[in-house]
């Protein structure tokens, strides 16, 4: 005798139990879930199921019933129309068996079976309650939708705001690295991405290769760990935490990208791709094909290139399940580089709308790239142009002070003639001794000094006429010896010659060499007043491979000072109270015209060897004896 | 006697110069350009021509080739406040290029080679 299943005390029970599980905080399919199992046990029935839809056979018996919208309640021993049934289906359609078909607005959501053993009968009163505790699921369910949308849309929200934290951030800067280090930063730690690593490779035009350039991110789980949980706690904006992050931060991650160079033709790498289609990849390699682009090549690299295999090996740690995802960065109405993210440590999945605003983010950073490079392309030739015009003015000061040097020179030399030359006729005339003669003999001097002083600046601001004969170095420099120095022909310095037996010979004018050599021994002949030893070395040399010869002065005077020591080769630059400071910048300029070199070797307090090179252009000739 | 010509602008260069060479015991005229002395040549008659290069008008090269045109014996010794470094093909005319100095002794033992004396 079927018996009424359970009181309306019981009835009551399962309502009140129901309801408080559609207010519990749990995942929906656990809420389901226990939500089945505590109507079968209410019933007491063993066969109480939520079906949802992708389990309903399409054109089966359920799935006409699911198009009714009406509940279905059959008792034991009536008839229904079950021709249509799917044998699948013959299991649940065995009465007694209630359905009702789920529903959230419009979208079709599951139905709720329940099956009673036999020799059950629903009563009225069941009938309700099972009813009302559909009803109960649908809001449950539409809640939960809701919720998910909520959650959805709070997530882009939260994107969007860091969008525009970064735009803020970029603002404030148009240096290319901290563009780069914002834009990658902002994505890792940004609200609403919050990718566990992010990478940049940018395109190399002329070698047509993708360079690794940046990388933000944690080098293994502990490290990722400890920095999410610092910035948890950190408060401020956004924008105000990423333009305080310190971009030279040399993270291990960093240095392995910056090795990173991968040409782009290597077509299966996805870094490529990305560039050379021009679209964005979501990749999740995994045992599951459900929909995600899988490539690998032959070795079973996880980025799909020979060339990759290296940055594959790098990038991820366990190969059953690394996602990542690339976009391109756009710059200049091209692609100009690849964004690389991924979800190592926290192994969330990469959504099409998390690409979505990954692209926004790429965007924003190429529009500030490209600025960028604009500013820096604008400052580099400002400086040009500056330092051009600052070239120009010197230039023209150059050919002014050389031109009006001439003049000058020429200007005071006729006077200075005079004035000397009087004071010659007057000296003759003055008795010995006498104070007039020691006037006229001031005069001479300090017109000597005079004449000097504009002989030194006429030949360096001469134009250059040079007449290039083949020289035995060793001639010259003897002649440079019989002009005649103080320190030599008093004998306070002693002169020692080292001159090679063969050397080769030397293209140039023997008049500007000889002056110049001149000048090199009276200076060292200057700084050993109070008496020194001169080496005057002559010897081959082989430089690079050529011939060459040096000539080397030597003193053991007081040295240069290395303050001076950068300024001795600048003209009107000079320590001595006689001259104008050309010596020195006269044998710098007739060496450089000559196409040799001329070297320095100081040592304050010992002495300064001079050292000149000239080419050789013949082979070994035999010198005279010295 | 020898006569010597000295051209130059510089009213103070031929004072000293005129000075100089008749202590020598010279016969001196002066002239001030490259005109003047074109117009002296042939009434003075020099044994030796000292002329400037620097002068205002007619510059001492430019005399140098008309006095040359007419006198192709004539010593002429170019004397110029530029540096050796100015010898250049239009100077190789005259007979010798000397760079002025308070010091006249180079000159004047030019001129006494010149003139075949000592």
């Amino acid at each position: 005798m079927p018996t009424p299943v359970h009181s309306p005390a019981h009835l009551y029970d399962l309502l009140k139990s129901i309801v408080r599980l559609s207010d519990a905080s749990l995942p929906i399919a656990v809420k389901l879930d226990q939500m089945v199992q505590s109507i079968s046990r209410g019933f007491q029935s063993d066969r109480c199921l939520f079906l949802e839809p992708n389990k309903i056979i399409p054109d089966g018996f359920l799935y006409r019933l699911a198009l009714e919208k009406t509940p279905l309640f059959v008792q034991e021993g009536s008839s229904f129309g079950k021709m249509d049934a799917f044998p699948e289906e013959e299991n649940l359609l065995r009465p007694p068996f209630a359905c009702v078909p789920i529903y959230n607005e419009t979208s079709f959501r599951g139905i709720l079976y329940l099956g009673l053993p036999k020799q059950h009968t629903f009563s009225p009163q069941q009938m309700d309650l099972f009813t009302l505790l559909a009803e109960v699921i649908e809001k449950t369910i539409r809640n939960d939708d809701l919720q998910q949308t909520d959650q959805r849309h709070e997530k882009r929200v939260k994107k969007l705001s860091t969008l525009w934290e970064l735009n803020k951030a970029l603002l404030t800067t148009v240096n290319f690295e901290r563009i780069l280090h914002l834009t990658l930063t902002a994505v890792t730690i940004g609200e609403g991405l919050k990718f566990n690593r992010a990478m940049l490779f940018l395109v190399d035009e002329k070698d047509r290769i993708l360079k690794g350039t940046m990388a933000v991110g944690p080098d293994n789980a502990e490290e990722a760990g400890r920095v999410w949980a610092s910035l948890s706690r950190r408060n401020g904006a956004l924008s105000d935490l990423i333009t305080q992050l310190d971009p030279e931060s040399h993270s291990n991650l960093n240095s392995v990208v910056n090795r990173i160079q991968i040409p782009l033709e290597q077509e299966q790498c996805i870094l490529s791709r990305t560039v050379l289609e021009a679209r964005s990849f979501n990749t999740q390699l995994s045992q599951s094909k459900e929909g995600w682009l899988q490539t690998r090549c032959e070795r079973g690299c996880h980025l799909g290139s020979e060339v990759g295999c290296y940055v594959g090996e790098h990038l991820s740690r366990d190969p059953a399940v690394y996602s990542f995802a690339t976009v391109p960065l756009m710059g200049k109405g091209k692609v100009i580089g690849v964004v690389l993210v991924d979800n190592l440590y926290n192994r969330n999945p990469i959504t099409e709308e998390d690409i979505h605003f990954l692209s926004m983010f790429a965007n924003q950073a190429g529009l500030a790239i490209e600025n960028a490079t604009l500013y820096r392309n604008l400052e580099e030739v400002h400086r040009e142009l500056k330092e051009t015009q600052t070239f120009l003015v010197h230039l023209e000061k150059m050919v002014a002070l050389g031109e009006m040097s001439t003049t000058l020179a020429h200007e005071i030399k006729n006077p200075l003639t005079s004035i000397g030359g009087f004071a010659r006729r007057l000296d003759r005339v003055f008795p010995e001794e006498s104070q007039e003669k020691k006037y006229s003999q001031t005069i001479i001097k300090e017109v000597s000094r005079l004449e000097k002083i504009l002989k030194d600046l006429l030949s360096y601001t001469w134009d250059e006429s040079l007449i290039f004969k083949e020289l035995d170095l060793r001639d010259v420099l003897e002649e440079s010896l019989s002009m005649g120095t103080e320190g030599i022909r008093s004998g306070a310095v002693q002169l020692v010659k080292e001159y090679a037996e063969e050397i080769p010979l030397v293209k140039g004018d023997s008049l500007q060499l000889k002056q110049s050599f001149f000048n090199l021994i009276n200076n060292s002949c200057q700084a050993m007043k109070e008496g020194g030893t001169l080496f005057l070395r002559i010897f081959p040399f082989s430089k690079n491979g050529s011939p060459c010869v040096r000539v080397e002065t030597e003193d053991t005077g007081k040295g240069i000072d290395p303050e001076n020591l950068h300024n001795i080769f600048n003209p009107f630059y000079s320590t001595k109270e006689s001259s104008l400071g050309l010596g020195l910048p006269i044998v710098h300029r007739v060496i450089a015209s000559h196409r040799g070199q001329i070297e320095v070797d100081n040592h304050p307090g010992v002495g300064v060897k001079f050292i000149v090179t000239l080419p050789g252009f013949a082979p070994l000739t035999p010198g005279a004896e010295r | 006697m020898k006569k010597i010509l000295v051209v130059d602008d510089e009213e103070s260069i031929r004072f000293l110069y005129k000075e100089e060479l008749e202590e020598e015991g010279y016969v001196v005229e002066c002239a001030k350009d490259g005109e003047e002395a074109i117009e002296k040549v042939p009434i003075f008659k020099p044994d030796l021509i000292s002329l400037d290069i620097k002068m205002p008008g007619m510059d001492g090269i430019e005399a140098l080739k008309r006095i040359r045109e007419k006198e192709r014996q004539l010593p002429i010794i170019l004397c110029s406040a530029y540096g050796e470094y100015k010898q250049d093909l239009t100077t190789w005319a005259s007979d010798a290029y000397v760079v002025k100095c308070a010091d006249l002794t180079a000159f004047k033992s030019t001129i006494r080679r010149l003139l075949g004396l000592s």
